[in-house]
């Protein structure tokens, strides 16, 4: 069965009409790995984000009233092992105003305790200006050159934003010394480029811009004749040791009038609409914002699920929190926990026949210890679970308040199915668009096989069997959608490895076109991760489509008279 | 000398709808070994389908073939494509040479489908020589690598003659050699026939309606409408 080998290599390689087939095959694989991968990217972008957002376990009531007891609940659920941490959460709704800026909007208002809510979640490392200490790397130190002076500071800060923008610029620019690139390097001077703006590289910079903005902010609101012996020092007066919603001694010096009562800090979502966003996903965020006065008013909700009246109160914005969950950036606003519950009516209350009516709150989330690997945090949800009931067991108020316990990926399944879904949803429309691969394979087969008809019969009359001359035609269809596949995977992978490249520097640069629009999106760079399980299904069923189009044309060759066949014009 | 292929009272009927148009109405020949036969007659007498029937090309509807004392009339598809391919030697007259392989490739093709994965790789080299040594015997050995389109119609027909030799057939069936040829090119076509016949003793029967070809055979039989009318 060589020959059929033989024959089909000949074909491959001396029938033009082949490579519209390849190159149909090529096309369709390496679209499907692209959405395929994007979608990937995207649903594991939004569950990492959706995790960072509130821990691994959370119980929360079903009432928006919340639930009691939820110190007690804690100090048994931190008992156990699998527990890190955990902090109460009040949720509440109301209207976020601005005077300043005249703007006013509907709001998710969020009562937190900023120290513990950075040990269970993100919330810590997703705030901008208390997100790392400022001018703290070893270069910067040494560049710095402690003790400095607010304005040796302000010039050094101007000179790294400088650089970090040229770094940014050049990374840019990259790309498009590439087409005068000679032929004969071609292979080598691509590898070279692609390594030299690795998506690290990129990242850094980009980081980079958006710290030195921020640290030249921070050195701006510095007394004009500040002298800072350390790095220490500087740090001490600028960001706080732990997250907090007190604003710094300097910034309520200068930015609250001297005879307000010392407000309370609020921390806003990043998209609340309040800061610019470029193309390239920086966030440009206007001086004046930061130390703002705001007034937020929390409309409660009682026990008996009726709205009370609303309470307002004078905060001051401390700062901006982006957990990439764009719901809660463009909804939200953080504030003080007891603050929070205090004005939803959720706090202590003496009632009037006597008693005490216990403080409530919307949530407790929890962070699991070790890896929180999905079976940690699931055996982890079963132990909390079961704490849970015992407790509820025994205090007959919980009972009506519905109590859950959920994983962070339960909490979010509505949406995380959503965004799976639609992943599934369009790699299966793509490949069922790709089924036009099979018509194009068996049109093309049809046609070799009607213009073959004498070769199949020669083939016959010195001696090839039926199985022979199928096996021509189907191992053909086979080393077609292979030649083709294997191409597209390279290419789909490769693709994908540099999305974010070949939209800003091909597309953006030389065409205009800007289809990931770091304005709309919460990901500052197109969400991509090549599964490989999935290309290796997406290559198979290449493969195995170019065979069923083939399998036909193949199955007719195999029956063709030898006779006939050898008379056919 | 013993009868190499023999057939008896085969009958040959084409269906074209309802249509029936009979052929072969109870032909009887045989070739003896090592002879030249000529079969002769007028277009439309069934001569080609005699030639594939003897060459287990295409089935009677009735009637007897014997090869080398074998009857391989009832052969399943399978046998029938391996003694096609090991005992008989196919010419046609369009050539029929595939248009995509050189002419080494053409001529080895056969000899490529005879052998299984370990003989094609073990008797390469053995066989490309034959190859080789037949076409430089019909004075092609400077072709060896042209595509049958860069070949005239007398090297064509060298090339079928040298593909059909290279399994060392028993009987080399041609079915009007010469007729897309002019009449000096068919000449040398010829020559190649008695050449193989007289120096090789190649059993041969060559399908006719040329004068000149039926007068080198060392017999001649003629068709008429489907049965054979003497020597």
């Amino acid at each position: 069965m060589m020959y059929t080998l033989f024959l089909c290599l000949r074909y491959l390689t001396r029938k033009k009409i082949v490579v519209f087939p390849i190159l149909a095959v090529w096309l369709c694989v390496m679209m499907l790995i692209i959405v395929n991968s994007i979608m990937t990217g995207f649903v594991n972008r939004v569950r990492s984000a959706g995790r960072g957002l509130m821990g691994d376990v959370v119980i929360q009531s079903r009432s928006a009233a919340g639930f009691p007891y939820y110190a007690q609940i804690q100090t048994r659920i931190n008992r156990l092992p699998q527990v890190a941490a955990s902090t109460p959460v009040v949720n509440a709704y109301g209207l976020f105003n601005l005077p300043n800026f005249q703007t006013s909007m509907g709001v998710e208002i969020v009562g937190i305790d900023p120290a513990t809510q950075s040990q269970v979640s993100h919330f810590g490392s997703d705030l901008f200006w208390q997100h790392a200490a400022p001018l703290q790397t070893a270069a910067d130190l040494a560049q710095a050159q402690f003790p400095a002076s607010r304005h040796s500071l302000l010039t050094y800060a101007q000179a790294r934003l400088k650089k970090a923008i040229n770094l940014e610029e050049k990374l840019r620019k990259k790309l498009v010394a590439m087409p005068v690139i000679t032929p004969t390097t071609w292979f080598a001077a691509i590898r070279h480029h692609w390594q030299a703006i690795a998506r690290e590289d990129w990242e850094n910079a980009n980081y980079a811009v958006d710290r030195s903005f921020r640290d030249l902010g921070y050195l701006r609101r510095l007394p004009a004749h500040s002298t800072f012996a350390s790095d220490a020092a500087l740090r001490r007066a600028l960001v706080p040791a732990v997250v907090t919603f007190k604003p710094p001694a300097q910034a309520r010096q200068h930015y609250a009038s001297p005879t307000d009562e010392p407000a309370n800090g609020c921390i806003i979502g990043v998209d609340l609409g309040l800061y610019q966003k470029d193309r390239f996903g920086h966030y440009h965020r206007p001086a004046d914002v930061r130390f703002s006065p705001a007034i937020l008013t929390v409309v409660p909700v009682t026990l008996r699920s009726t709205l009370a009246m609303p309470q307002s109160r004078r905060f001051q914005i401390v700062d901006d929190c982006r957990t990439r969950v764009f719901t809660a950036d463009s909804s939200q606003v953080y504030a003080p926990f007891k603050v929070v519950q205090k004005m939803a009516f959720m706090q202590q209350q003496d009632l009037l026949g006597g008693g005490t009516r216990p403080a409530r709150c919307s949530q407790i989330q929890i962070r699991v210890h070790g890896d929180s690997s999905h079976a940690a945090v699931v055996a982890a949800r079963r132990a909390i679970a079961a704490v849970v009931r015992k407790f509820v067991r025994k205090h007959p108020r919980l009972q009506d308040a519905g109590l859950q316990v959920q994983t962070w990926d339960q909490v979010q399944a509505q949406y995380i199915r959503a965004v799976d879904n639609e992943r599934d949803l369009i790699t299966f429309l793509l490949g069922l668009m790709s089924m036009v691969v099979v018509v194009v394979i068996f049109l093309i087969f049809f046609m070799i096989v009607r213009d073959k008809t004498r070769d199949i019969g020669i083939i016959k009359a010195i001696g090839g069997s039926e199985i022979g001359v199928g096996t021509i035609f189907l191992l053909y269809g086979l080393l077609i959608s292979a030649a083709g596949a294997l191409p597209g995977m390279l290419a789909g992978v490769e693709f994908v490895r540099h999305d974010n490249y070949i939209h800003d520097h091909i597309l953006w640069r030389y065409f205009g076109i800007s289809i990931w629009n770091r304005k709309i999106y919460i990901f500052s760079h197109i969400p991509d991760q090549v599964d490989m399980h999935a290309v290796a299904t997406i290559v198979a069923l290449a493969i195995l489509a170019g065979l069923v189009g083939a399998f036909i044309p193949a199955l007719i060759a195999s029956m063709q008279d030898p006779v006939e066949a050898l008379r056919y014009e | 000398m013993s009868n190499l292929l023999e057939l008896v009272d085969v009958r040959k009927t084409y269906r074209i709808g309802p249509a029936e148009i009979p052929v072969l109405t109870g032909t009887s020949l045989a070739v003896a070994r090592g002879e030249f036969v000529a079969l002769v007659g007028a277009s439309g007498s069934g001569k080609s389908t005699l030639l594939h029937i003897a060459g287990v090309l295409e089935r009677a509807d009735s009637g007897t073939i014997t090869f080398d004392g074998r009857d391989v009339s009832k052969l399943s598809r399978g046998r029938r494509h391996a003694l096609r391919n090991s005992k008989f030697g196919f010419v046609f007259q369009l050539y029929h040479l595939l248009p995509e392989l050189n002419v080494l490739e053409n001529v080895l093709l056969p000899a490529m489908i005879q052998a299984n994965a370990w003989r094609t790789l073990v008797r390469a080299w053995p066989r490309q020589q034959k190859a080789t040594a037949i076409l430089e015997e019909l004075g092609l050995s400077n072709r060896l690598r042209h595509r049958p389109n860069q070949l005239s119609g007398g090297e064509r027909q060298r090339v079928a003659i040298a593909r059909a030799l290279v399994n060392d057939p028993a009987i080399l069936l041609a079915d009007e050699p010469t007729g897309n040829l002019d009449p000096r090119t068919g000449r040398t076509i010829l020559d190649v026939f008695q050449r193989l016949h007289r120096d090789h003793h190649q059993t041969i029967l060559i399908v006719t309606h040329d004068v000149q070809v039926a007068a080198l055979a060392d017999r001649v039989i003629k068709l008429e409408d489907g049965r054979v009318q003497g020597a």
